[in-house]
């Protein structure tokens, strides 16, 4: 009887949390779907017994009166955040490769302190980071442009790609690099052959970060762009006015969250495979 | 310290085959047993059983008269040594000790006195004040064994494989100070492991494990001179067991129809198949010209080890090996060959049916 | 010309791993590298391997220095202690890899990766993941990968150091047949173990805290030890060492007096190590030296006795398993004539 409750238990922990965790995204979707009438008339689920569902949200979003038009940030949100995801990753494995297995000196710097380089440009708040960005994207003609935030946003993401692949590359053996070296490859042959497939969870878990970091920033999006190179968060923020629209924010809620849950599945598929596991004991 | 009992213990993860079968056993108080097998032989699941992370699907454990079957490992009060070092880097070597006496609330005064105690068996007094993450590993799981010793009123000391990190070289050193300290301690211990050297020299009495089943339990000496079946002759001792075909005869055993040992005084009733003869090379030799009941045999090749030579030779179909001081010279091609009748181990279907003819 | 070793010197942090060591290696002979944790020779072979260049000297192959080749041109096969594969890969693939870098065709190599995995014993696992293995098979992987290559120098480094016991015996048995079939190859095999050096190697290269003590055929390093550290290390347990003298035409150990047997008939009075192998020990119940049991030990087949004795302590080693309590008295038997003499700097006078 023992066991019993204990499944009991567990499934409704297990129950009460999904309940949680699905609960906010309900909401956003019925809300998207209503209009003043039906947000101001308390908690109603069901569309057309409890409210007359209504497509004023979603229009707005794709040039509706009082709206914006979402698909150009969204885009550009796609194309910044996808090649500086992308760099930060390539750019970020290499080094982390260099400082696991190669010992440098930079002056009187070593390798823990390229280390700490690194991660100390996201130790210090954003705001200390902003206003050289904006000088330097300004002398270099680059403010309001997409190749500007990419730049930034590279900045931005290399240390997060840097700290995750060194912990993964510092616990595959040096003696696998050597072996591929002794097999015949060069050094870079042992890492691309051999190093980098035994790297594919880090790689993984890397670039998941970068474009969840990458894609929700607000703040250097915000301050480095005005009209033309507008990314997804600053153009919602658009919509706001006297009278908050619920309807249009939940809708770009949605709109907003969709590729990361997209990306998530198909990671949590590809990590359930058994993929990580065993691959480096 | 106590005595521990299992009852008809087995255990099976989910409907799988038993990854123990279920036998009964007693351990008694004070005495110290190696749990030795090839990896995969259930000596871990066992352990475990013991300690209570396990529960088994069958059967019942007592720790002297309680039974602690249902009681978890917290409950238990065994001292647990695992593999790897399991220690706390940021404390000194004292806390590290100390650790398990103070969540017992123990008088400072004792607790000292304890640490002070234990520190000095296992040579670690000088680095007391040391924090952990400065030691080596080896000196790590020192400390981890020292935990495990600290306390003097646990029922039991279980070992998982505690010398897996040590270095092979100063194994010998740390077997040696286990061996002192646990005949010190008068602890019941259980010791897992897969070298037959750690549990022959650490343990009283050896548990040997093959697929799920306790397949012998004795002192290394009975291990050695009595394996109780065939597959114990080749595990234990090193080169292992030379095992023969052989058949009764007029001439009593007979290996390749030369009696071996005439006259000798057999178990009645022996099947007429099925019959093997096994011989230490140990105690097998290069016969004397006055010997007689001897094997004729071809020397398929000597291997020089050092101080001895292990020569081996075929006899008939069947090859076997002798070891040979360095002192006798080793035979040319062919040579006859003498079994010690006393030290004979007489098998049916792999099992001992008498030692000695 | 084989392999030539002159004048490797290493050294890190101030510890010196290579020093001065002179060597040569012949093809198709298999030389093992013999010495304690920390002696040099994981060095050594990584220097041979071209993972580690040395602060000075030189490695000639044929007589052409290869000292500046790097690893993945060097054509060196190597199996480490630890069992080193590619987790990514099959063990079929992980056989194949340094075949299909060196140039050769996919089928081929598949062909040669199959028959080295039959020769040793893994026909049945090509598909597997070398994490699907137990110890022993991995490292089986690692060796098929090693042969496979043919490489023209073939470097173990311990490899059997991390397996259990049965197992251990049972692969250098293995190791003696695919051995004996690199004819053309230099092998050097590192141990800490005088069994499997002896057992294995057509030369012996006996190293100590960076240095090379001796080299010789196994017969000769194990009955001319040159030294006392090559006596200690080239037998298990280490041969024991009594500090001594000649007196008198006798033998003094302590307080005790032995006849001069033949062999050190003409050794002048003066000081002297006198070096005894632990088998050449016996307990016998007649003799008078004597001495406390402080620690039995069990290997395999033998039983090793530490003994305290009033001229230090002994290590006597006895056929079969006996179980004598410690603290017992045990009388020490042996005879004069098993006697070796070293000089008080250890350097090797007369072998029995």
């Amino acid at each position: 009887m023992m066991p019993k409750l204990y499944g009991l238990l567990k499934y409704s922990v297990i129950l009460l949390w999904s309940a949680f965790v699905v609960a906010p995204f309900l909401w956003a979707l019925t809300t998207s779907f209503k209009t003043a009438n039906g947000v101001t008339g308390g908690p109603t689920y069901i569309p057309w017994l409890q409210y007359e569902p209504s497509l004023t949200g979603w229009r707005s979003l794709f040039g509706g009166a009082g709206g914006i038009d979402i698909v150009k940030p969204y885009l550009n949100s796609i194309v910044v955040t996808g090649s500086a995801s992308a760099i930060s990753l390539v750019l970020g494995t290499l080094a982390a490769y260099g400082l696991s297995r190669f010992d440098y000196r930079v002056g009187p710097a070593k390798n823990a302190d390229v280390l700490f380089f690194f991660i100390s440009q996201r130790i210090m708040p954003p705001i200390v980071l902003a206003i050289p960005f904006f000088l330097m994207l300004q002398f270099l003609g680059l403010l309001d442009s997409l190749l500007g935030l990419i730049l930034v946003y590279i900045a931005l993401l290399l240390p997060i790609a840097v700290w995750v692949m060194i912990d993964f590359f510092n616990n595959i053996p040096r003696q696998i690099d050597e072996m591929a070296m002794l097999d015949g490859c060069t050094p870079f042959g042992a890492f691309f052959r051999v190093i980098l497939p035994n790297s594919l969870p880090g790689i993984i878990v890397a670039g998941l970060f970068c474009i969840i970091f990458g894609w929700n920033d607000f703040f250097f999006a915000f301050t480095l762009t005005f009209t033309d190179a507008q990314l997804l968060p600053v153009a919602v923020v658009a919509l706001n006015s006297s009278v908050t629209p619920w309807w249009s924010l939940s809708a770009s809620a949605l709109i907003s969250v969709a590729p990361l849950v997209l990306i998530a599945f198909l990671v949590e598929r590809f990590l359930s495979r058994g993929n990580l596991a065993g691959a480096i004991r | 310290m106590a005595r521990i009992t299992l009852e008809r213990v087995g255990h099976r993860y989910g409907h799988a085959p038993y990854a123990l079968e279920p036998f009964d056993m007693v351990l008694e108080d004070g005495r110290s047993y190696a749990l030795l097998g090839p990896s995969g032989c259930g000596k871990t699941t066992m352990l475990n059983i013991i300690s209570g992370v396990v529960r088994p699907s069958e059967g019942r454990i007592l720790l002297d008269d309680r039974d602690v079957t249902v009681v978890p490992i917290s409950g238990r009060n065994v001292a647990q040594v695992f593999q790897f070092p399991v220690i706390y880097q940021s404390k000194s070597v004292y806390e590290n000790l100390a650790f398990p006496l103070r969540c017992r609330r123990w008088p400072i005064a004792r607790i000292k006195a304890r640490v002070a105690e234990i520190a000095d068996l296992l040579d670690l007094s000088g680095r007391l004040g040391k924090p952990a993450w400065q030691l080596t590993v080896d000196e790590k799981q020192l400390i981890s064994l020292g935990r495990g010793l600290v306390r003097d009123d646990v029922a039991a000391l279980l070992m998982d494989e505690p010398l897996t990190v040590i270095d092979p070289q100063m194994k010998f050193q740390l077997r040696r100070k286990l061996k002192a300290v646990s005949q010190k301690a008068r602890h019941t211990v259980i010791y897992v492991t897969h070298d037959q050297n750690e549990a022959m020299t650490f343990a009283d009495e050896i548990l040997v494990m093959s697929a799920g089943k306790v397949v012998q339990r004795g002192t290394p000496q009975e291990l050695f001179e009595r394996p109780r079946t065939t597959y114990v002759g080749y595990f234990i001792g090193s080169p292992s067991m030379n095992v023969f075909d052989a058949e009764i005869g007029a001439g009593g055993v007979m290996i390749g129809g030369t009696p071996i040992a005439p006259g000798g005084a057999l178990p009645s009733g022996l099947p007429t198949s099925g019959l093997r003869v096994g011989i230490r090379p140990e105690y097998a030799s290069l016969a004397q010209p006055e010997d007689s009941d001897t094997l004729a045999a071809t020397v398929v090749g000597v291997q020089d080890h050092g101080s001895v030579r292990i020569v081996e030779v075929a006899i008939g179909t069947a090859r076997a090996r002798l070891k040979l001081g360095r002192d006798i010279a080793p035979p040319s091609a062919q040579a006859r060959i003498r079994l010690r009748r006393d030290k004979l181990c007489l098998f049916v279907d792999d099992h001992l049916i008498a030692a000695g003819i | 010309m084989p392999l030539h070793l002159e004048n490797l010197s290493l050294a890190r942090n101030g510890v010196r791993y290579l020093d001065r060591v002179d060597a040569t290696f012949r093809r198709g002979r298999l030389t093992t590298v013999i010495g304690r944790t920390l002696a040099g020779k994981t060095t050594l072979l990584r220097t041979l391997a071209g993972l580690q260049a040395p602060d000075s000297g030189d490695l000639k192959l044929d007589g052409v220095s290869i000292a500046s080749v790097p690893v993945w041109k060097r054509d060196v096969a190597m199996v480490y202690q630890q069992f080193i594969n590619y987790p990514h890969l099959s063990v079929l693939e992980n056989v194949a890899f340094p075949l299909l870098r060196r140039g050769l065709k996919a089928p081929e190599a598949q062909l040669r990766a199959e028959a080295t995995l039959a020769k040793v014993g893994l026909s049945g696992f090509a598909a597997r993941r070398p994490s699907q293995l137990s110890g022993g098979q991995q490292q089986r992987v690692a060796l098929a990968r090693a042969l496979a290559r043919e490489a023209p120098i073939l470097l173990l480094d311990e490899p059997l150091v991390n397996l259990d016991y049965k197992l251990r015996e049972q692969l250098r048995e293995e190791f003696r047949g695919l051995f004996a079939e690199e004819t053309k190859a230099i092998v050097v095999y590192t141990t800490t173990e005088p069994a499997e050096a002896m057992m294995l190697g057509d030369e012996i290269v006996v190293m100590h805290e960076g240095r090379i003590l001796q080299v010789g055929t196994p017969v000769d390093v194990f009955e001319r030890p040159a030294s006392t550290a090559v006596a200690e290390i080239v037998n298990d347990p280490p041969m024991n060492i009594l500090p001594g003298a000649v007196v008198d035409g006798r033998i003094a150990l302590g307080s005790y007096r032995l006849a001069l047997p033949a062999h050190l008939s003409r050794l002048a009075a003066a000081d002297y190590r006198f070096g005894l192998r632990a088998t050449d020990l016996h307990v016998d119940p007649a003799s008078e030296i004597a001495g406390s049991l402080v620690f039995a030990e069990i290997s395999g087949s033998e039983t090793f006795l530490h003994v305290e004795t009033a001229f230090g302590p002994l290590a006597l080693q006895i056929e079969g398993i006996h179980d004598i309590a410690l603290g017992t008295q045990v009388p020490i038997g042996f005879s004069t004539e098993r006697l070796f003499a070293f000089a008080a700097d250890g350097a090797l006078v007369v072998a029995p």
